[in-house]
């Protein structure tokens, strides 16, 4: 899905996702992995234009909440990395990613 | 041991089973029945607004949120623990998100059939994790 993404001027914000989102996917934290899973599925859906950028801002903001909770939880010398690895995420996959999938679905 | 004895011995295994099962059933916490009464009028209500093509309905649709708000306030009213109110609060929160987010989507019809399956498996995910934290 993120092939479809060759806008030269996301370049960096796709590595990132990328990175995060394999780091996210081999950590041990089962909230990690669920919360890449569910963000790799929707934006598949938004690629294919099943979900529009109102419904992944949607979605974002409902996950935020979750690993607001899953951060709070955490040994605060965790908390910077379960930070990046949830909330960063999210942001920048709804604000850098998912504009460029639309785009490119359209 | 004579096949007399045997039968004797299941039966009132089975009775001793029957009873632990009857037991726990009685003793579920009042409120995890609240919070699935809440989680299946949630469902329900994404079942029957996020519908691709349907008409929308303005003033059904705003009865439903607040029936569905009405019956959030009731259980926070009634909720004995109340440690338990914050997670039920959250939850009415999301609620009346998901209503605002799906009258959106249904008044303009923007309504897909990947949204209706996304919230659900949102709001399912929702109440384990709100089931989850009250017990913790």
């Amino acid at each position: 899905m993120l092939d479809q993404v060759n806008d030269s001027t996301v370049a960096d914000a796709k590595k990132e996702l990328q990175n995060l989102l394999a780091d996210a996917k081999g950590d041990s934290a089962t909230f990690f992995q669920q919360n890449a899973q569910k963000l790799e599925e929707r934006l598949v859906l938004v690629s294919k234009g099943e979900l529009d950028q109102d419904d992944f801002n949607f979605f974002v903001e409902n996950q935020k909440r979750a690993a607001q909770i899953f951060i709070d939880s955490q040994p605060p010398q965790a908390q910077e990395r379960a930070e990046k690895l949830t909330i960063h995420l999210l942001e920048v996959a709804a604000t850098k990613i998912v504009p460029v999938l639309i785009a490119a679905a359209l | 041991m004579n096949s007399k004895d045997t039968i004797v011995r299941n039966t009132f295994l089975c009775a001793v089973a029957f009873a632990l099962a009857s037991c726990a059933t009685l003793t579920k916490p009042e409120s995890d029945v609240s919070f699935e009464n809440l989680r299946a009028f949630e469902i329900s209500f994404v079942d029957q607004y996020a519908v691709l093509g349907k008409r929308f309905d303005a003033a059904a649709f705003d009865a439903k949120v607040a029936e569905g708000n009405a019956k959030f306030q009731d259980a926070m009213t009634n909720e004995k623990f109340k440690a338990r109110r914050p997670v039920l609060k959250d939850l009415a929160d999301q609620f009346k998100a998901e209503a605002a987010h799906l009258r959106k989507k249904a008044s303009t019809g923007k309504i897909t059939k990947a949204l209706a399956a996304e919230r659900k498996r949102d709001i399912n995910d929702n109440y384990e994790h709100a089931i989850a934290k009250k017990t913790e």
